[in-house]
């Protein structure tokens, strides 16, 4: 149950950039600011988390863009002190089950064992583990999708259409 | 700026002043110094100039740090702010913060407020619909409030009027229940709203109609709309930044400029007004006290006519506060009425559903604006078991349906891949409630605010009325949505949603033919001191569901034409 509304969240998360107007989307690391919520090596951890959900491929990941200082910074602010001490504890999570299962931290696992750490704490039983891993995907989709280089190279973004048309063919 | 000597009483005389600056008071500000009249303008909040003042206007996406999302520590601040659904990252310094401006709720009431130059006009929905003879004709119809002193002949010469100068977009529908207006080009309607528009006038025989809704927006300007200095909406949809270009009306890019460049206006902002002056031998006001916002000190202003525009709860305030041998109970209030027969609109419920349908198609670019359904119920004659009826704003978009399943470069590819899901409408009720003498707001015994103005108390509640009402928009929308073939329909009451969260409230200073069942003649003058005219939402003998702000702008207008005749005739 808890899944699958973590799973209808993340639709509702995207569905709201085509729905809500453009202003609630967007954000670049210049408009973050410093954000420190996390020791130095926590966040290089939670780097290589964002980078194993959306990879450098022909276009930037996740690190690059930097989305996992905005996800520090949307924890941080907006979700409370229970939330920001859950993301530190499923931090230590993530390199337990990729200890356990390579005897590796998890930044040194090669994409694919990453992967299976990640999915296996996605079925995680502990709901703890569960928020942590939907929570941190989420804004980590949500973070990646509305940067200023996916805004600008990738969604084609405008701030004044000057129109609107109800009845377009999609484009095949 | 002149330099303004606060001792001379002359320097403080004018012939007109108006109480509040949001979208009546720009409204009055406008016409009486179109009339010549000296007009001192007082304004609670801080000055916002338009253009230089809308300081997240031309912000890119990416430049808020948080989505739009408040932060928490400000949520937790402003519990009552917070619940507005436009208290965002982008808009939330146009709106009162919970702590500055505490009132008492004895029932849970939830008061948005806009405190600076052009009020809630900066913020505003924009729906602009023309209220009907049946709108007008429903106290005395159907026995409740008090018998309007005016009907819709009365107002729709200045319903075309302020028309004309806000700008307003729409279809000539042709409908007795929400009259054409003097219209711009109107926004389109989704080809999934133009189905439901469709079926609803098969199923029901044109007695549901599903209309673009008219809204105040420059979708085509006339030159007396560049006059203003404002241009055509550019469909940014970023309206409660502050448009930049004028796209929508407000005080601040129509009224205000306009007035200012009759050189007979002053504008005078961070002036907290504590009541109106009620001289006994003339038997008229004479004035008001001002709180400056900032140091505290207590100045008088004169004129010979007071136009109040604070806001339907704020001037429901004033006046209570305006204390006098004369009127012990607040300004006018012979009839012990003020305050009382407080309504809103009953925005508490919505309903969603799907469409399989258009599957080729979507929408592009930005409206701002939906389609709209004008009340069905109990229209023409009374059909239901509750009085009054709904209209209801409906909106369509496409969803997007991409796996969001999995993680790395797959997800990432489908992230971008624009995989359209069915199409997903939704509704939002807009009750009318019926005005209750238990509905009602006072001022504190004891408590004051940072200017030692009285807090105002409100015991304002959904009834029994309002809970029918729910249930059959439930009902008739299922139904409606249903025969129309979509699926998936979901309601979503939510009974927590205090009034107020509408941001409709009206009433307590009501419009009608006795002084003693009412506090306001048929041309906004309090009925026992006819100098102060009440324009503003406070005047609203009933609510009925249309979006009220262009009610109010028609109302300011025909009153302050009045107003002017009155003092050339000598009669104020």
């Amino acid at each position: 149950m808890k899944r699958r509304s973590a799973v209808k969240n993340l639709t509702l998360a995207v569905a709201g950039l085509v729905s809500l107007p453009a202003w609630a989307s967007g954000w670049s690391s210049a408009s973050l600011g410093p954000v420190a919520s996390l020791t130095v090596p926590e966040e290089s951890l939670l780097a290589e988390i964002v980078e194993t959900i959306i990879p450098e491929t022909d276009t930037p990941g996740a690190k690059s863009l930097k989305v996992h200082q905005f996800v520090m910074r949307m924890i941080t602010d907006c979700y409370g002190s229970a939330v920001q001490g859950n993301l530190e504890k499923g931090l230590l999570t993530v390199d337990q089950v990729a200890n356990g299962a390579f005897n590796k931290a998890f930044s040194n696992l090669d994409t694919r064992q990453r992967t299976d750490v990640l999915t296996h704490l996605q079925k995680a039983e502990d709901p703890a583990t569960q928020q942590f891993i939907s929570l941190v995907k989420n804004l980590t989709i949500r973070g990646y999708l509305n940067s200023e280089y996916v805004q600008l190279n990738l969604l084609d973004y405008k701030m004044a259409p000057g129109f609107y048309h109800g009845c377009v063919a999609i484009e095949s | 700026m002149a330099f303004i000597n606060i001792n001379s009483i002359k320097v403080r005389t004018f012939d007109a002043i108006v109480i509040g600056s949001g979208i009546s008071g720009g409204w009055s500000a406008k016409e009486l110094t179109g009339l010549g009249l000296r007009t001192l303008v007082l304004e609670r909040g801080r000055d916002v100039k338009h253009g230089q003042d809308y300081p997240t206007a031309m912000k890119n996406p990416w430049e808020f740090p948080h989505l739009g999302q408040m932060p928490q520590s400000v949520r937790e601040a402003n519990p009552i702010a917070s619940q507005c659904y436009a208290f965002n990252e982008d808009a939330a310094h146009f709106f009162v913060k919970d702590a500055e401006h505490p009132y008492i709720q004895e029932k849970p009431f939830s008061w948005i407020r806009g405190y600076q130059v052009g009020g809630k006009s900066l913020m505003w929905a924009r729906g602009t619909q023309r209220w009907s003879q049946y709108d007008f004709e429903g106290p005395a119809r159907d026995g409740f409030a008090v018998e309007w002193p005016i009907g819709y002949k009365d107002i729709a010469p200045w319903y075309s009027y302020v028309e004309k100068f806000a700008g307003i977009s729409g279809n000539k529908d042709g409908l007795p229940q929400l009259p054409d207006g003097e219209f711009l080009p109107p926004h389109e309607q989704s080809c999934v709203e133009k189905h439901f528009s469709q079926q609803m006038a098969k199923h029901y025989n044109n007695t549901r109609p599903v209309i673009i809704g008219r809204c105040a927006h420059l979708t085509k300007p006339n030159p007396i709309h560049h006059e203003q200095g404002r241009g055509q909406c550019l469909n940014r949809v970023l309206c409660q930044r502050g448009c930049p270009y004028g796209g929508y009306f407000s005080s601040n890019s129509s009224t205000l400029p306009w007035a200012q460049k009759t050189g007979k206006m002053t504008l005078k902002p961070d002036s907290v007004v504590h009541s109106i002056i009620y001289d006994e031998q003339k038997g008229k006001a004479t004035g008001v006290r001002v709180i400056d916002a900032h140091t505290k000190e207590m100045t008088e202003y004169y004129a010979r006519i007071i136009f109040l525009n604070a806001s339907t709860l704020n001037t429901n305030l004033i006046l209570l506060n305006s204390k006098s041998r004369r009127f012990p109970n607040g300004l006018g209030n012979d009839s012990g009425l003020l305050g009382k027969y407080i309504a809103f609109h009953n925005f508490r419920t919505t309903i969603s559903a799907e469409y399989e349908g258009f599957s080729d198609t979507i929408t592009e670019g930005n409206r701002p604006n939906g389609s709209y359904i004008p009340r069905f119920r109990n229209v023409f004659k009374q059909e239901t078991d509750f009085l009054r009826g709904y209209a209801a704003g409906f909106g369509s978009s496409r969803m997007l349906n991409n796996d969001l399943s999995g993680f790395g470069a797959d997800l990432k590819a489908n992230l971008t891949a624009k995989k359209y899901g069915n199409w997903r409408v939704s509704s939002h009720m807009m009750g009318e409630t019926i005005p209750k003498e238990s509905n009602y707001a006072t001022l504190d015994a004891g408590l004051t605010d940072a200017w030692g103005v009285p807090l105002l108390k409100l015991s304002v509640a959904y009834d029994d009325n309002d809970e029918k009402m729910i249930v059959d928009f439930h009902e008739q929308m299922t139904e409606m949505l249903t025969v129309a073939g979509f699926t998936n329909i979901k309601t979503n009451d939510q009974p927590q949603k205090a009034p107020g969260l509408d941001i409709h409230e009206m009433g307590g200073v009501r419009m009608g033919k006795d002084a003693k069942t009412s506090l306001l003649n048929k041309w906004n003058q309090l009925h026992a001191c006819k100098n102060v005219f009440v324009t503003d939402g406070a005047c609203m003998t009933s609510n009925s569901t249309q979006n009220p702000s262009l009610t109010y702008m028609a109302l300011t207008a025909r009153a302050a034409d009045y107003a002017g005749k009155e003092l050339r005739k000598g009669n104020l």
